[in-house]
């Protein structure tokens, strides 16, 4: 008889505990069965554990939200950490996350778009024109405090802000492009080691000498990037300070006119190829991440990197005995201006199809704002835009980090046009590929660099005239 | 009255419950539901979107006539994939066979090994076309790779697989030559049902092995080479997976296979409509050329009660 009470009480409980759980949407029927248990708990030992489920749960609605980002291992393990921490801070708030690589992402969120089900909460770089309808402005949350700013400059909220002054997300930090190289690879094979002025010539010249000396490749793939390289950087780096740029500010046609502008780069693209100081498509189809860059495996002396990447790289490096620096981005001209630009890394946003959008953008205001959670995340999206954690975070920097900082510092110091756009049009993917195919073609010898130069131009006026 | 007529209804359901047409249809209705969701709707969705300008991104889907095929003619990189396509249909699949019905043939002797040997040699269309599989050839035919080592242990120069655009292709290939399995296994079927006499017969008029596999293997076993090379054509029309994991479809779109170009428009670069035109036009080719393939079976597929 004792048995079989014991046994009911026991069912009876692991029933409650389990309606409790399964609780997010009907709070208001949980609490029944939950009570009727703790009048027959008595000499059950689970049933405690099920009563305090049971009334968080009428305490504070549970909620799930969904995350997704891109980027490489680092990375994704430091967000798991924070999340795991907010999950703690917060026991009602559930996050279930998703991480790709680059493009993979981008095709999921594609399809997520379709079928409005984006991610809560989900990471947008440059590209976001595109998802502007699936972004939910952060605009009343700031107002309201759920997104604290209150560290946050001006400036810093613009650069994620629309051409109307909607915030469109919280950046994960500031970034931009730049060169990092080993330089005891320069020195070894004598080739002059880059400085604030060298150009895309010194660039070509140097690996070429690395390659001929050491038999590696002088610079590594720069992947789908060779497109900001040497369409977007490499245009806006001609004539005056802001006078020329691939596409116009308002992405709504080209910035430049002359087609022929592109040519010497696919040119010196193509040698390089040709001549094997830069990876042909074979080997850059084995770079995955940054992380197995042929500058990390110690297979070429440079390679492009968002400087946030940086610290990553600098410590893999530093584990095998090698120290890499960080050079701004050739130029055209050594007595020209320089072509990066101060930027957002990336941004988090809410999404419109979110269920808990206030939930979602109180954890992109913790994530931004959080010197606990950005000890952990140590910047490596971006110099953070908070100024009390970037001063966190810089009290403490590793020597790979201050690099960066002192980098990023460096170029906030360039001279830049007053408007200048690092956004892309719907439709740049198809003509970064195509470039990128070009290029191929000319070391192939298929086409002319000249040619390959109007392809070019003329796909990315294709956008334009859909 | 009431009593009688419930009897004859009950006889009626009894009836129909029992009606073989019935049985059929209930046991066939999982097949029939998941056709319909999953195969017909989604066809008949994008054929309509073949005539739209459908995006994921915007999704919008405005009425845009002929002009996705139109645009397709214009287009550089379809028409590369559709050369690529064929190439690798036109290489992949004869080899494929070829391996299949001379390893199904080996394994047609009286040894207690056979079952043991065939199901190893089905593994590989077991894991068929997977990721995992897709990635453990790209290691392989890395510049460092595995074959290259050998390779280089042998005295032979390193071959630079997927940077050279004339034999970037020819990895793909075979790994979908090695994942000969299921032809095999289909061709080891046939095999049995060969009557043994014929070949005793040709055996006491002297026949050689090569006179037996040609005069007597190779006719009864046409109707076979015919199911499997409709079979294996249209599989290798749509392979995706090699391409998508190992090239990425480089150097210079020399391994730009055409599913993985109507991937790209699809969900890389938003244009959806395109893409189903795309496919509509596989789908015309692949029906062309299964057709010239059964118009001209009648020619090589040899076929008892015929004689």
């Amino acid at each position: 008889m004792k048995k079989k009470m014991l046994a009911l009480a026991l069912s009876l409980a692991m029933v409650a505990s389990l309606t409790a759980c399964g609780s997010a949407e009907a709070p208001a029927e949980t609490t029944a069965p939950a009570e009727t248990v703790a009048a027959t708990e008595a000499a059950v030992a689970e049933t405690p554990a099920a009563e305090t489920v049971a009334e968080t749960a009428a305490a504070e609605e549970d909620i799930t939200l969904t995350m997704a980002w891109w980027g490489s291992q680092t990375r994704h393990d430091r967000t798991i950490e924070v999340i795991e921490m907010y999950e703690k801070e917060h026991p009602n708030v559930h996050i279930e996350y998703e991480y790709y690589s680059f493009d993979d992402y981008f095709t999921k969120l594609k399809t997520l778009v379709a079928s409005d089900q984006v991610w809560d909460v989900f990471q947008l770089g440059g590209n976001f024109p595109m998802y502007m309808d699936k972004i939910y402005f952060l605009n009343e949350f700031i107002e309201s405090g759920i997104v604290d700013t209150t560290n946050i400059s001006e400036a810093n909220l613009k650069i994620t802000q629309d051409t109307e002054g909607n915030q469109i997300g919280l950046s994960n930090g500031l970034n931009t492009y730049g060169i990092a190289y080993d330089p005891a690879m320069f020195e070894e094979a004598g080739a002059t080691l880059p400085n604030e002025n060298w150009t895309w010539d010194d660039y070509y010249e140097a690996a070429e000498k690395i390659h001929d000396e050491l038999g590696i490749y002088g610079s590594s793939a720069f992947g789908t990037s060779d497109f900001i390289a040497g369409c977007s950087t490499y245009v806006s780096e001609h004539g005056a300070v802001g006078e020329y740029s691939f596409f116009n500010i308002d992405l709504t046609g080209m910035g430049f006119d002359d087609a022929q502008m592109l040519t010497p780069y696919i040119q010196m693209r193509a040698d390089m190829i040709n001549s094997g100081s830069y990876p042909d498509a074979g080997a850059e189809a084995e770079i995955t991440d940054i992380e197995n860059d042929f500058l990390v495996t110690g297979e070429a002396a440079m390679t492009w990197v968002a400087a946030n990447q940086f610290p990553t790289i600098y410590d893999d490096c530093q584990a095998d005995g090698r120290t890499l620096a960080l050079a701004p981005l050739p130029k055209v001209t050594a007595d020209g201006h320089a072509g990066g630009v101060i930027q957002s890394s990336q941004m988090l946003c809410v999404s419109q199809d979110s269920q808990h959008k206030e939930a979602a953008a109180a954890f992109i205001s913790w994530f931004q704002n959080s010197v606990d959670c950005n000890n952990v995340l140590q910047g490596e999206r971006g110099i953070p835009v908070n100024s009390e954690v970037r001063a966190a975070l810089s009290a403490n920097a590793t020597p790979g980090q201050q690099v960066m900082y002192d980098y990023v510092d460096m170029v906030s110091g360039f001279e830049v046009p007053e408007k200048y756009n690092v956004l892309s049009p719907d439709g740049q993917d198809q003509v970064v590929d195509n470039y990128r195919n070009y290029v191929q073609q000319v070391a192939f010898g298929e086409i002319s660099a000249e040619e390959a130069a109007d392809k070019t131009y003329a796909d990315a006026l294709a956008i334009f005239n859909k | 009255m009431e009593q009688k007529k419930s009897v004859r209804t009950g006889k009626w359901l009894y009836k129909f419950i029992n009606n073989e047409n019935t049985v059929g249809h209930v046991f066939a209705f999982p097949f029939i539901f998941g056709f319909i969701c999953f195969s017909m709707i989604p066809m008949l969705t994008s054929f309509r979107y073949a005539f739209t300008d459908y995006s994921l991104g915007t999704k919008t889907a405005e009425f845009a006539g002929l002009k996705n095929f139109i645009m397709l003619l214009q287009d550089e990189v379809f028409l590369k994939s559709l050369k690529v396509t064929l190439r690798y249909v036109l290489i992949s699949v004869p080899m494929k066979l070829i391996f299949a019905l001379l390893v199904a043939f080996l394994l047609t002797r009286k040894s207690k090994m056979v079952t043991l040997y065939r199901s190893l040699y089905y593994i590989p269309s077991l894991v068929g076309g997977s990721v995992a599989v897709a990635l453990v050839w790209k290691q392989l035919f890395a510049r460092k790779g595995l074959i290259n080592m050998i390779l280089k242990a042998q005295g032979l120069g390193t071959v630079n697989w997927f940077g050279d655009q004339k034999l970037a292709l020819l990895p793909l290939i075979l790994m979908s030559v090695w994942q000969f399995g299921s032809s095999m296994i289909i061709f080891a079927a046939g095999l049995k049902e060969i009557p043994v006499t014929y070949y005793e017969a040709a055996q006491i008029d002297g026949a050689n092995g090569f006179q037996r596999f040609f005069k007597i293997t190779l006719p009864c076993l046409s109707p076979i080479v015919l199911y499997n090379l409709v079979m294996q054509t249209i599989s290798a029309f749509m392979a995706f997976t090699q391409a998508f994991i190992i090239t990425e479809g480089g150097p210079n779109n020399s391994t730009m296979l055409y599913a993985l170009y109507v991937y790209n428009q699809a969900f890389k670069y938003n244009n959806m409509g395109y893409a189903c035109a795309m496919s509509w036009f596989m789908l015309l080719v692949m029906g062309a050329i299964t057709l010239i393939i059964f118009k001209t079976s009648k020619f090589w597929v040899f076929n008892e009660s015929d004689q």
